[in-house]
């Protein structure tokens, strides 16, 4: 899923910043981390008032549709509030957090003829809220998956369902149901794949499979535009839903608690029965909460520290986080925690210099990684990467604890072996430690026009200019960056717009981005274009290089297929061989995410399945806000 | 005069065509990749692109899109007159929330426009009469700090003033003046304000320098031989001639502000026309693009020939054909 905005409002922040309040820039030495707990903020956490969180923009891509969208904090909302899949997790921080229980399923089974065979059965009393005002049943779960494989939904994700039996069949419109999914009763559904799928109960943890009332869905087949009706299976819904008129498609006007480019209220679920669920997943404490949408990003920390609202959806400037840090009256208030993305500068395998692996050691070596945090505002903002996914993705997990094959004295890059490493390859050829030959000059080196991203490109180029490496910058604006490094025609050979976040707790959702048969001539998201074929580049019109670019994609299949201990074992093995024998990437920060609460909060908890704020677990004192 | 107005009125019609054209050249020519892979998430199969381009209809070619997009200008869609489509990025029919921002912004621009004009006309004026005094210089050194002080910087500093530290104002956003006559006028202050001082100043510079002119005419000391008394000398004369080319400054001011308030608008938290416009931008959201776009184009060329008639009413030297 996209992860959060980070640093938006670009147009302005870097004035806004350089401007006369007299706020520091980016990029200061914060020593310590203020990573606290989630748990209470003070006062005791009671039911009751009005959450309120500010954004800039809501940032919705499938129109808030569940079926299509693919916004983290989108997933949040569902996920917290609004949806109950069958399997869920408790919304909470650390290994906890992403550990999968079940949610409208009673309990999640062992999946049965070779691990192709799920079968689930549901509880009972679990409702929909107003108008649907019924029971939800397997069938409302099949529905969803309907949706998901109905072309003119856009289902973003929906790559993650096709191999249920039947999908591609009903996709093509060769069969009007999924053979690969049954009801055998209101309570029961059976889903059969066509191959094992060791994390298929993540999957249905995924808010598009949450259930969807036919008597309502079939009325929106377009993409986006449920999003504007979407009913509620949880503890909380878009307020005005009792008033939508579900007698016909032609009656049904749009929740009034939803306007996409203002304000999103939620209001209690008259029809929510928290015998079925569970407090570990979801307390719902608060009466309501209001979603507002604020331009002015600095005005959204203000109305913060005033108390006018409670959280953010964006992430708090650096100066802010700065000043609450340092000041033990507010540091409580300040919270920050691991997100599961990863923050990379990829490398081109099949573009000279970056075809050689000895050069690709060599950038790893040299880049100033503490620079490139510091850029992002310090350690509040993430913690140094040295692997590929970030450590949640594997729980339990001690293979990367001090795992760092490049590693450097204070992250600050090691010139010596960085030099040993060119050294050893073809484009030294005076072997001196530099790179000389005449690809090393004028390489594409392609960024965000954005805050803190431009403030890694100097630290980038001269990093790299340390071993001969001599970049050409092109910074754009986030989209046309990624729209730029997605067309492989474009032969980017050396990049930093990107970052990556799981969409689910397990590593298989970082290592699609190395997967070969994936690569797209435009939208390709394997930038380094690892497992890149000659016929490939031939059909990209790119070149190919000599030696050959290399592959994981049969390790890829391998830990794919495996379930449990083995699984783990698998990604962490292949983790490794990426950094240490492929390295198509810098991997320089595993992002953190940072929330300013207002002093009327009384419970915050952040989420690490979405990485965001886990409104599930939230509370707030009334007399407080203002 | 009737004729040079259908002219005109049709010269607008081209100028919204060019201007809905050149949109989309850049839309389509200067990004290079595929739209559709910005709404296709973030690790698309080439069928869920296809899916994307047929959902925004990416899928004709550009001229066949064009080509419905005047169609749908001219006739109409399932949303209304004039058919704008639904936005690319969240996927809401693009007529309606035209019309309610631009409610905002007009609000915003008249408002502001009001203020200035009290403000920058009398300013002007009496530096002008009062050349080189005291009160010129302070005038006219207060109208520079205005021109030259960022918009996001003195919407920050009023906010902090007027809302933070003294709390006689409310802060961001806006209210309906349907909603709370005296919110929205409340909510509304410092936007007109801050819009109105950068503008004020502008005007206060231009009426001095045209008054001046005026002041050196022939006909001015004309009227000052016949024995004219000097109130009537400087308000039926020089003021007159002096202010006539505001008119036209006012008038494209007001045409590019419809979509150009989008740093005080960003600032105070007003969802009007220009905030969107910089999201649908950044965003590549063709249709939020071309409606603000539409209008705006349309806005400047209709709001010029009006200036322009009004230019011919002002000033008996100007006739058109």
């Amino acid at each position: 899923m996209r992860p959060r905005k980070m640093g938006t409002w670009a147009l302005f922040g870097a004035l806004v910043l350089a401007g006369s309040l007299g706020l520091a820039a980016c990029g200061g030495d914060d020593s310590g981390d203020s990573d606290t707990n989630g748990g209470d903020n003070g006062a005791a956490a009671a039911k009751g008032g009005i959450y309120r969180v500010g954004t800039t923009d809501f940032g919705f891509n499938g129109g808030f549709d569940p079926s299509g969208e693919y916004l983290g904090w989108a997933w949040d909302l569902y996920s917290n509030l609004l949806t109950r899949q069958l399997t869920g997790y408790r919304h909470t921080e650390g290994a906890a957090g992403v550990e999968l229980v079940p949610d409208v399923a009673e309990s999640i089974p062992e999946p049965t003829d070779n691990g192709t065979t799920w079968t689930f059965t549901l509880k009972k009393g679990v409702m929909f809220g107003p108008p649907v005002n019924r029971e939800v049943t397997s069938k409302d779960y099949v529905t969803a998956f309907e949706r998901i494989g109905t072309e003119s939904v856009v289902a973003q994700y929906g790559f993650y369902y096709s191999d249920i039996v039947g999908m591609k069949e009903f996709k093509e419109g060769t069969s009007k149901t999924i053979s690969g999914i049954t009801t055998p009763d209101d309570h029961t559904i059976v889903f059969k794949t066509t191959k094992p799928i060791g994390d298929f109960g993540y999957r249905l943890a995924m808010p598009a499979t949450g259930p969807m009332p036919a008597e309502v869905t079939d009325c929106f087949t377009k993409a986006g535009e449920y999003g504007r009706y979407v009913i509620s299976s949880g503890p909380y819904m878009i307020k005005g839903s009792d008033k939508l008129d579900a007698t016909s498609c032609k009656t049904m006007k749009p929740i009034s608690g939803f306007n996409p480019t203002k304000q999103l209220s939620m209001v209690r679920n008259p029809n929510y029965d928290a015998a079925t669920d569970s407090t570990e997943q979801r307390e719902a404490l608060p009466d309501g909460f209001e979603f507002i949408i604020n331009t002015n990003q600095k005005d959204i920390f203000d109305k913060i520290e005033a108390g006018e609202y409670e959280d953010s959806v964006d992430a708090v400037p650096p100066d802010v986080a700065r000043r609450y840090s340092t000041d033990d009256a507010l540091k409580d208030r300040l919270k920050s925690f691991t997100d599961d993305s990863t923050n990379y500068i990829y490398m081109n395998l099949g573009e000279a210099p970056f075809d050689d692996v000895n050069v690709r050691k060599a950038v790893n070596f040299v880049m100033d990684k503490d620079a490139l945090r510091r850029a992002w505002g310090g350690p509040l903002y993430g913690e140094i990467g040295t692997h590929i996914a970030p450590p949640t993705l594997y729980p339990g997990s001690t293979e990367f604890d001090g795992y760092d094959p490049y590693a450097s004295e204070n992250n600050a890059g090691d010139l010596a072996k960085a030099q040993e490493a060119m050294k050893a390859s073809a484009y030294d050829t005076d072997k001196d430690g530099s790179c000389d030959a005449g690809s090393c000059s004028g390489v594409l080196f392609l960024n965000r026009s954005i805050d803190p991203f431009v403030k890694m490109s100097p630290v980038i180029r001269e990093s790299l200019a340390k071993i001969g490496i001599k970049v050409q910058v092109r910074e754009l604006p986030t989209g046309p960056a990624y729209e730029t490094s997605g067309n492989v025609s474009n032969r980017i050979q050396i990049g930093a717009n990107a970052r990556w976040g799981k969409d689910y707790p397990d590593a298989s959702t970082f290592m699609v981005l190395f997967d070969g048969r994936n690569i797209l001539a435009t939208g390709n998201s394997n930038y380094a274009l690892t497992g890149m074929t000659a016929a490939q580049a031939k059909e990209f019109k790119v070149p190919y290089p000599k030696g050959g670019v290399p592959t994981v994609d049969a390790d890829i299949d391998t830990c794919a297929a495996a379930i449990g201990d083995e699984r783990a074992a698998c990604w962490v093995a292949l983790d490794k061989k990426l950094m240490e024998e492929v390295v198509p990437w810098v991997p320089y920060m595993f992002g953190k995410n940072t929330d300013l609460l207002g002093p009327a909060v009384t419970k915050w908890d952040f989420d690490q399945f979405s990485g965001e704020a886990a409104y599930a677990h939230v509370a707030v004192d009334p007399s407080k806000q203002k | 005069m009737g004729r040079y107005i259908v002219r005109r009125l049709l010269w607008t019609v081209l100028v919204v065509v060019l201007v809905t054209l050149l949109t989309f050249v850049i839309f389509f020519v200067l990004p290079k990749g595929d739209p559709a892979t910005r709404f296709a998430g973030k690790s698309p199969t080439p069928e869920l692109i296809q899916e994307v381009k047929e959902s925004l209809g990416l899928d004709k070619s550009v001229p066949e899109q064009y080509g419905l997009f005047l169609k749908r200008l001219v006739t109409g869609d399932e949303y209304g007159w004039p058919g704008l489509g639904k936005s690319f990025q969240n996927k809401q029919p693009v007529r309606p929330e035209l019309i309610q921002r631009a409610q905002v912004t007009i609000t915003l621009i008249i408002g502001g426009a009001l203020l200035w004009l009290a403000i920058g006309i009398p300013v002007g004026v009496i530096s002008a009469l009062r050349r080189g005094s005291v009160l010129d210089r302070v005038s006219m050194g207060t109208a520079l700090f205005f021109v030259s002080a960022p918009v996001f910087w003195l919407g920050l500093l009023s906010l902090y003033v007027f809302w933070k530290q003294l709390g006689w104002l409310p802060g961001t956003g806006y209210v309906s003046f349907g909603a709370s006559p005296g919110t929205w006028f409340s909510h509304m202050l410092l936007p007109w304000m801050v819009l109105a001082l950068l503008f004020a100043a502008i005007y206060a510079r231009v009426v001095r320098g045209n008054m001046i002119d005026v002041m050196t005419e022939d006909y001015i000391r004309t009227a000052r031989a016949k024995g004219l008394s000097e109130r009537r000398v400087v308000m039926k004369h020089e003021l007159r001639t002096g202010i006539t080319p505001v008119i036209t400054l006012l008038a494209i001011d007001l045409g590019v502000l419809v979509g150009g308030t989008i740093v005080t608008e960003t600032v105070f938290n007003l969802q009007g026309l220009g905030n969107w416009l910089l999201i649908a931008a950044q965003n590549n959201d063709l249709p939020v693009t071309l409606a603000v776009t539409v209008l705006v184009a349309a806005a400047v060329s209709i709001l010029s020939l009006v200036a322009d008639i009004l230019y011919a009413v002002l000033d008996p030297r100007v006739r058109y054909q």
